[in-house]
């Protein structure tokens, strides 16, 4: 099963402060142990906010404001994707995350992702063959390990 | 340049209401012109928050609060990376997202994309290159990122 550990945004983040170099050198430590598990699909930051846009759509019409967003609670700062065999071993991963992030002073989400078996009789043996079409179709073009197996 | 495009939660998603064949119809039309765009890097959809939980770090301890989550607008029930040339194509791929089909998940033509810039290694360098450790650390960091392809 996968899971996404969602950091979420804080003040320095949606300032764009960089991470310092200890930081990034826990991150990259925490990273490395996640793929040596065999257990880390992806991972990324987000820029802030003000470099964003949201798009809302009401009667199907679209409507674009621009950055920044005030609310840094209802904001993401970045994520990772893991493949665990249990909840409970994603969460173990999640407490392991670098306390040197934010100072020791955050707040990370852990959210399991749908699989195509997740979405039941709709999801038709024709949708099933499309979806599996366009993911090898991704897997060639971003050459992303994420769906090899 | 890499983007983001969040689908915000609401309360369909919340609720674990699943997207109906006309959705999952148009969804596959969607994503089909963003892999014939050659923009898409990946595209995942998340279980409602109540089988999530979160993780509070404070002093550097962690205390565990199991899902659900009331407030809503602070979720995020999936998300596309696409990579493209400026921040306006991402946005016209955001306008493009088919909420017009209205169905379960996409609350009848009413919906939230969020658009975000995703940072590469390139953009830790003002922090790093002043040091040689620095700069062994932003090689290792292109690195890692060459090997796991994120």
């Amino acid at each position: 099963m996968r899971f996404m550990i969602i950091r979420k945004a804080d003040a320095d983040t949606e300032a764009g402060k960089l991470p310092s170099e200890s930081l990034l050198s826990a991150m990259m430590q925490y990273n490395e142990a996640m793929v040596n598990a065999g257990v880390m699909k992806a991972g990324e930051g987000l820029q802030p906010s003000a470099k964003g846009a949201r798009i809302k759509f009401h009667g199907g019409k679209p409507t674009v404001t621009d950055g920044p967003f005030a609310e840094a609670r209802e904001l993401i700062a970045g994520f990772t994707i893991i493949e665990v065999k249990s909840r409970q071993e994603a969460l173990d991963w999640v407490r392991r995350w670098p306390p040197e992030d934010a100072n020791g002073e955050l707040e990370l989400e852990l959210r399991q992702i749908y699989e195509a078996e997740d979405l039941g009789e709709q999801f038709t043996p024709e949708l099933r063959a499309q979806e599996d079409r366009l993911r090898a179709r991704i897997d060639g073009q971003s050459a992303a390990p994420d769906r090899a197996p | 340049m890499k983007f983001m495009m969040i689908i915000k939660a609401d309360a369909s998603s919340e609720a674990g209401v699943m997207p109906d064949e006309k959705l999952l119809l148009a969804m596959g039309r969607y994503n089909q012109s963003l892999i014939d765009a050659g923009v898409l890097l990946a595209a995942e959809g998340l279980h409602p928050s109540s089988r999530g939980a979160r993780v509070h770090v404070a002093d550097g301890k962690r205390t565990v609060v199991d899902g659900p989550f009331a407030e809503t607008r602070e979720l995020i029930a999936g998300f596309w990376m696409i990579q493209v040339k400026s921040r306006e194509e991402a946005i016209e791929w955001a306008r493009r997202v088919p909420f017009e089909v209205g169905g379960s998940t996409t609350a009848g033509g009413t919906g939230q994309i969020e658009v975000r810039q995703v940072f590469d290694a390139a953009d830790f360098a003002p922090a790093l290159e002043h040091s040689t450790e620095g700069r062994a650390l932003l090689d290792a960091e292109q690195a890692f990122r060459d090997r796991t392809n994120t």
